[in-house]
């Protein structure tokens, strides 16, 4: 049985993971894919911060401050490597563990019993999203589905806009430099983004899913596709797919909604390992018994 | 003798069984941390330690109680197949570490949730308090934990003593260790083995998602300090265990959770050292740069 908030439900998560996994297949392919785990940890302080201030916790003012410690987590563990005194792995395993400590310290001294907790920041509340709504232009929608809508839209137009330079400092970063497009900037455009997306997501889905939505259906692409447009399609593909299909399994086993859905793009990540027509293990396997 | 230790000291012993507890946790985090960040695998501990998560609820499920003993295998095993599972990825799916870290840590973490979220509707009155495996709890710890940690970091240290030219060979010249006749797969498997064991003590105390700052923050500082690897582990282990001690009476006092507390210590510890470590460190470059007629790299 499918009920109007079913269908919300999944039109928020794959929405979402539709902006995820365009900005996470470029992640992946610049061999950051770990960036978003990390940002989407360290936004919660600014996510607590904001709501101290003005008792809000969905509003303009959250998605900007949370997102100012995302991009303040990028500077910090950029700072660290550049000093090369620490490697780039433990830069950032110094970094976000530190702002994810200052975000629960505030949920626990200020905010607790207050509508902030830490079960719906990690868990994700999607299974509310529906209930909690506004009014646009008459119509009562729910605050998601508005906010994750506008973050699709505008990630797609970044991604369209910043196509050219985008690909070329992935694949050839000196060139994209010398060629005049600007290719370091570019890449801290993509950072700034993947910042204010995962609060989004933070906000509706909770933590577990940000990190799966910007990796693994861009991870499941990268067996899949061999040209970066394909493998963008290929990655939205595998998270509206594991939206729908994780939404299904939640709701027969009566369990997490944002669980069911990583796991479910997890399995997809499985098949493809296995399946894929020319990188996956089977392929191989047989292709090196040949010759 | 714990409890003659304990009672010694100048706490109530509620409060002197939580900083011995987190000190000889923090202990054997910092002095098997260096198997990680000197590898370049940090990261590698923050997926390890997410991969726990699995294995504490099905330890539950299987078992019905929350003794530490079956969550802590449950635990080990689970994260000792996150860990073989990115071996894996990389080596035989020809994925980049990252992106097999990632995997690994979102699917892990994904099942975890989904599994205590079914422990938590099935109404088994046993199970509030699993929680404290995500986001750590040391008000709860009683001498048994820390006669555990104690048992098994004096595992984890006694191996790490006999093999110390072997994982030292492995981790700065692993040509040379292959060429030699070591196996990488055995030096693989036991650092895992051993950085499964660290993760897993630490879990409950800092939970799974802080848990890679104990692993790293100690390292990161007292690398600084030293250039031996002789003289890192036991620093780096010092420095973790005065982490977890000052952090377990601040966060007792403060009324503050242990975990984030712990971790905000060794981050401070980590960015000091970094910054002001005498040869190494940020501002003593700075100096010797701006001194003329000194040649600089």
């Amino acid at each position: 049985m499918t009920t109007a908030d079913d269908l919300m439900i999944v039109l928020i998560a794959g929405l979402l993971s539709t902006a995820c996994a365009l900005l996470g297949s470029f992640l992946v392919l610049r061999r950051q894919a770990l960036l978003p785990d990390a940002v989407s940890h360290a936004v919660l302080p600014g996510i607590v911060l904001v709501f101290l201030l003005t008792g809000e916790r969905a509003s303009l003012p959250t998605v900007l401050g949370a997102t100012a410690f995302g991009v303040a987590c990028v500077a910090g563990y950029e700072w660290l490597r550049r000093t090369r005194i620490v490697g780039s792995d433990a830069a950032l395993a110094l970094v976000f563990p530190a702002l994810f400590s200052l975000g629960i310290l505030g949920i626990g001294q200020f905010a607790s019993g207050a509508h902030i907790d830490l079960d719906s920041a990690i868990y994700g509340d999607i299974t509310f999203a529906p209930l909690r709504t506004m009014r646009l232009a008459g119509v009562v929608v729910p605050t998601s589905l508005v906010i994750t809508g506008i973050a699709t839209v505008l990630t797609v137009l970044l991604v369209a806009l910043l196509w050219r330079p985008l690909h070329a400092s992935t694949f050839d970063p000196e060139f994209a430099e010398l060629g005049g497009l600007r290719g370091r900037a570019v890449g801290q455009v993509l950072l700034v983004a993947v910042a204010g997306l995962a609060v989004v997501a933070f906000d509706s889905v909770g933590a577990i899913l940000v990190i799966t939505f910007f990796v693994v259906p861009a991870s499941t692409a990268r067996l899949l596709a061999n040209r970066v447009g394909t493998m963008l399609v290929a990655a939205v593909a595998v998270g509206w797919l594991s939206s729908l299909a994780g939404h299904r399994a939640a709701v027969a086993f009566d369990t997490s909604i944002a669980g069911t859905i990583g796991l479910t793009s997890g399995a997809l990540f499985l098949l493809a390992l296995l399946f894929a027509p020319r990188r996956g293990l089977l392929v191989r396997t047989l292709r090196r018994a040949r010759s | 003798m714990i409890d003659w230790f304990l009672t010694a000291l100048p706490l109530p012993y509620p409060d002197a069984v939580v900083v011995v507890g987190t000190a000889v946790v923090g202990f054997v985090a910092g002095a098997l941390g260096p198997l990680a960040v000197l590898r370049r695998r940090s990261m590698f501990g923050d997926a390890m330690s997410h991969g726990t998560l699995p294995g504490v609820a099905v330890a539950f499920i299987v078992t019905g109680t929350k003794a530490p003993e079956p969550l802590l295998l449950g635990a080990a095993l689970s994260a000792a197949l996150a860990a073989f599972a990115m071996i894996g990825l990389e080596r035989v799916g020809r994925m980049r570490p990252d992106a097999a870290i990632g995997t690994v840590l979102s699917i892990s973490l994904a099942l975890g949730i989904v599994l205590l979220t079914y422990i938590a509707g099935s109404g088994n009155s046993e199970q509030s308090g699993l929680n404290a495996y995500l986001l750590g709890q040391a008000a709860g710890m009683v001498e048994r934990d820390i006669a555990i940690a104690l048992l098994l970091g004096a595992v984890a240290l006694t191996v790490v003593t006999i093999g110390f030219r072997v994982l030292r060979s492995a981790t700065f010249d692993p040509g040379f260790s292959a060429v030699a006749g070591v196996p990488t797969w055995a030096v693989d498997a036991a650092s895992t083995a051993l950085l499964a064991l660290a993760v897993v003590l630490g879990v409950r105390t800092v939970g799974a998602i802080l848990m890679v700052a104990l692993l790293v923050a100690p390292v990161v500082a007292a690398r600084q300090l030293t250039t031996r690897l002789s003289g890192l582990v036991p620093l780096s282990g010092a420095i973790g265990a005065a982490c977890g001690a000052v952090g377990g009476v601040v966060s007792g006092r403060a009324e503050l959770p242990a975990g984030p507390v712990i971790v905000l210590l060794a981050t401070a510890a980590a960015v000091l050292s970094v910054l002001f470590a005498p040869r190494r460190g940020v501002l003593a470059r700075i100096r010797r740069r701006s001194r003329p007629g000194v040649a600089t790299r």
